[in-house]
């Protein structure tokens, strides 16, 4: 398995992702929430760094924060040098299309499209045309073991099949930061399993950062560090040896 | 993307037929009623159309074709004295009741014409001679007519046929084609001077008079000179025809009840695409929301919206019009009800279409631009 084979996190390698002091909040007045308080976060390129904590600590909220899709109240982002924190909301939208690859729980693919389709429009949101497009989504498809389902829709297939769809959309356009919510939480553990091992195998490279929010126990052990949140804040980031072995109880419990 | 945004379109087929379905439906209505309508306003006029005279020359008092104000013979002279007239004849038009064979009344609509000129007279005789008109006691009946006063369907009148009006014979020695009246009576023409033998006696029978220019003559300034000589209302066929179509909107309900159910084609239309739109975007909102996560701008999906909206647009505005023109080859062939669709009809149901998809794609639009993109990382 690939996960057997993760090297020893490197923590000299340059920063993909780093915030600083960021805070966001929902609501006015009394009914105001600060879900993220002044959030320090920061994942090394090369690295598959996991976010952790109970459900409503606001994980969510600083994924999409770091991916640009949600405007940080206060304080600084930076993904890949660029401060999306000064960007506006156009340029914000054109990194995202350029440099961040999305893996979502609900996989979100476009239920009329065929997979090949889906998996080219990242490629067509950055203007390729058609035929190219499709033709570099089928040839992802083939990495992801799907080369043969290039013309299902995506109803025809298994749960773990669409999330192998959605890793090769989010992969397709060669994007340096992927974010996954919740990849697994919809899978059994094999098809859990064959998500992250493609997931290591041709995302986490030296070059590119994932980050991924979950609540699974099963897949701790891919991770290289993981970042544990609570109550808006980071509690403590840790080499994920520590961090799995604390969880692998649970893991059979469950 | 475009093509991508119309197969995300396609593949909701509910939606998609649903869609076409409540535009063509308005473009349906919206059309064929608006085409009955002018339909309608063209029989109001149809006198005008029958008897192609370039100018008309009538009492003051007149308002419209189908109005009749007895005019003196001796206008017939003043007119003919104008400068620029090269012909002038009199004309008679009412409606008499017409008895026929079997005891039955029909009413006709009666057209004397002038004998030696035949100024005025049927362009197409279908059955018999103009000429035969000179004789006495003889009409020239229209198709309609031909059909409409006999009781028997396979049997219709013929030339040599007789019936009465106002206890005078009148034999049939023509058939001829011409546009249904306004009233759905008949035309029965017949020269003027046996016109007014028909006719109840009265001290003025002359209903107005047909002038002619000569070769090349401006009929306006024509028109324009004979009211200014003579002091009575002189109308080239043109002017004629829209004094009718506005008397009759201004003067019957008829412009109502049609602009009503126009108006329900396009609420009807704009309530069902623009519902059914927004909620086939709020289903798709999820996914919008990930092509928005994965970089789409707002413009690229707001044209993708337009696409799609213009696509189911001008499918239903294709198959509405379509619908309603083969409608008009139904009724026209038939001859009922009325049916007559100008070129602008279809263009202004297309402006109609076009602002209830621009409306669609707005609702829908407004709802991409205030969407977040992190609505894709909430389970």
């Amino acid at each position: 398995m690939l996960a057997s084979m993760k090297a020893p996190f490197d923590s000299t390698l340059p920063f993909a992702v780093r915030t600083r002091g960021v805070g966001k909040g929902f609501g006015e007045g009394e009914s105001r929430t600060e879900v993220l308080k002044e959030v320090d976060f920061s994942a090394r390129l090369g690295e598959l760094l996991m976010l952790v904590g109970p459900s409503g600590c606001g994980k969510t909220t600083l994924l999409s924060v770091i991916a640009g899709t949600l405007g940080a109240d206060r304080g600084e982002v930076e993904v890949f040098g660029a401060p999306l924190h000064r960007l506006d909301k156009a340029a914000v939208t054109a990194f995202r299309a350029a440099h961040i690859g999305f893996i979502f729980q609900q996989y979100n693919l476009i239920p009329t499209l065929t997979c090949v389709e889906n998996v080219s429009v990242p490629l067509r949101i950055q203007g390729h045309a058609a035929g190219p497009a499709e033709r570099r989504a089928a040839a992802m498809l083939e990495q992801v073991g799907l080369g043969r389902r290039g013309h299902a829709r995506p109803g025809t297939l298994s749960g773990g099949q669409q999330q192998r769809v959605a890793i090769a959309r989010a992969l397709v356009h060669e994007p340096r930061l992927i974010i996954c919510d919740e990849p697994t939480a919809a899978l059994d553990s094999e098809n859990g399993a064959k998500v992250m091992d493609l997931l290591r195998g041709f995302a986490a490279r030296p070059d590119r950062c994932v980050i991924i929010v979950t609540h699974d126990n099963r897949i701790f052990k891919y991770a290289d560090r993981m970042t544990h949140m609570e109550d808006g804040r980071i509690d403590r980031t840790e080499c994920a040896a520590a961090s799995a072995r604390r969880a692998e109880p649970a893991a059979l419990v469950a | 993307m475009l093509d991508l945004s119309l197969k995300m379109l396609l593949g909701d087929r509910a939606k998609y037929i649903m869609l076409i379905s409540g535009l063509t439906f308005a473009s349906l209505l919206m059309t064929e009623q608006a085409a009955i309508f002018c339909g309608i306003m063209q029989w109001s006029g149809s006198t005008l159309d029958n008897v192609g005279a370039p100018v008309w020359v009538v009492d003051p008092m007149v308002e419209q074709i189908n109005d009749t104000e007895a005019m003196r013979d001796t206008d017939l002279e003043r007119v003919r004295s104008v400068e620029g007239v090269a012909w002038a004849a009199p004309f008679y038009q009412g409606m008499l009741r017409a008895r026929m064979p079997d005891g039955s009344f029909k009413f006709v609509q009666l057209i004397g014409l002038d004998a030696t000129t035949f100024a005025g007279a049927p362009r197409e005789i279908v059955q018999g001679r103009l000429e035969d008109l000179r004789l006495p006691n003889t009409v020239i009946l229209d198709e309609y007519g031909a059909k409409k006063l006999s009781r028997d369907p396979a049997r219709p009148v013929r030339v040599g046929d007789t019936f009465e009006i106002n206890d005078r014979e009148a034999r049939v020695v023509g058939i001829c084609r011409s546009r249904m009246s306004f009233t759905g009576n008949p035309y029965v023409f017949s020269t003027y001077h046996q016109a007014v033998q028909y006719a109840p006696a009265t001290r003025k029978v002359m209903s107005s008079v047909l002038v002619g220019g000569g070769e090349g003559a401006d009929a306006a300034a024509l028109a324009r000179r004979i009211t200014a000589a003579t002091g009575l209302s002189a109308y080239t066929k043109s002017e004629f025809l829209w004094r009718t179509v506005w008397w009759y909107i201004r003067n019957t309900g008829i412009p109502v009840a049609f602009g009503a159910t126009v108006m329900i084609g396009f609420v009807v239309g704009l309530a069902i695409s623009s519902q059914t739109f927004y909620a086939f975007i709020l289903e798709n909102l999820r996914n919008l929301g990930a092509m928005k996560a994965m970089g789409a701008p707002d413009g690229m999906l707001a044209r993708m919206i337009m696409l799609q909206t213009l696509t189911v647009g001008l499918i239903g505005y294709g198959c509405g019009v379509g619908l309603a023109s083969l409608f008009g080859a139904v009724v026209l062939r038939k001859g009922m009800p009325p049916f007559f669709l100008p070129w602008q009809l279809p263009l202004i149901t297309l402006a109609a279409v076009l602002f209830i998809c621009w409306l669609a794609a707005s609702l829908g639009i407004r709802k991409i631009r205030s969407l977040e993109p992190a609505i894709v990382f909430r389970g």
